[in-house]
């Protein structure tokens, strides 16, 4: 019984943090900004989804596999967000307005410099 | 041939976990089904390094501590940006900082690349071609002097001791 309640609650933290995550994806201004909330809030909510599997239905077939599927997702979801932005900072993503820095396009600049167009 | 048996029985013990049923049938089917998986991504394997047990045992303890810290670290990360995502109206400075590291082997960057992108405010987007710099997207640049210097020395120190 315990154990039941205290599955709902997990399940609800996660589709909570979900939420929040969808909610950054419309608000926040570029696509790096975006990945923050997509890669750190998705994380903690799709495994919290799959803690409150394990919780449910204990050591069987079903929860081994929801926790070997949360494992995955921590371990790849960054690789992810890594290979995204790279390749939309060399497809010529700029930064949003705000931004204060650009350290990255100064390097690739210097490496090989843009065509001049005539 | 020993390094194919090695990383087999390391697959099927995947492979029981993602079927959901751990059982010596299982284990036999996936050490049948690995090398058939290992061949044609050798390049990604480790063949030629050298590995010893000892040392393995060894970087346990100091792995557990590294759990520990990428736990908090991801809870707090996960507190920041939920509280700039619910702020009435939207008030960020980011930016793409340089960040030197220390890290040279091919995992222990991987490792100091993926905890950078799971803690606060910060996201790994590219390596330089020396493998010495990472380029790190921070939600808060305005001082990206502090932000390499936090992450040199609370991470890198972790990752140093975890996986090299």
């Amino acid at each position: 019984m315990a154990l039941e309640i205290l599955s709902n609650a997990v399940l609800i933290l996660g589709l909570f943090f979900v939420f929040l995550a969808m909610l950054g994806l419309a608000r926040l201004p570029d696509v790096y900004n975006r990945l923050h909330t997509t890669t750190k809030i998705g994380t903690l909510g799709a495994f919290s989804v799959m803690l409150s599997i394990l919780l449910k239905v204990g050591f069987s077939p079903m929860g081994v596999k929801a926790i070997t599927v949360a494992l995955f997702i921590l371990i790849t979801s960054p690789v992810a967000a890594h290979m995204i932005s790279r390749a939309a900072h060399r497809h010529g993503v700029g930064l949003c307005r705000e931004s204060v820095i650009d350290e990255y396009g100064k390097a690739c600049n210097a490496a090989c410099p843009p065509p001049e167009e005539d | 041939m020993k390094r194919y048996i090695a990383y087999s029985a390391i697959l099927a013990l995947v492979w029981c976990f993602v079927h959901g049923t751990i059982s010596v049938n299982n284990f036999i089917l996936g050490l049948i089904i690995a090398p058939f998986i290992i061949r044609p991504f050798k390049f990604l394997f480790p063949f030629d390094l050298e590995f010893s047990f000892g040392n393995a045992i060894k970087k346990i303890p100091a792995q557990i501590k590294f759990l520990y810290v990428l736990i908090v670290e991801i809870i707090k990360a996960n507190i920041m940006v939920a509280k700039i995502v619910l702020q009435p109206k939207i008030d960020i400075k980011p930016g793409i900082i340089a960040v030197p590291i220390d890290s040279k082997t091919d995992i222990g960057i991987t490792a100091i690349a993926n905890t950078i992108t799971l803690t606060p405010g910060t996201l790994t987007i590219d390596v330089s071609d020396d493998k010495s710099i990472l380029y790190v997207h921070a939600i808060d640049a305005t001082d990206p002097e502090g932000v390499a210097q936090s992450i040199r020395e609370d991470l890198e120190k972790y990752t140093m001791e975890a996986f090299e």
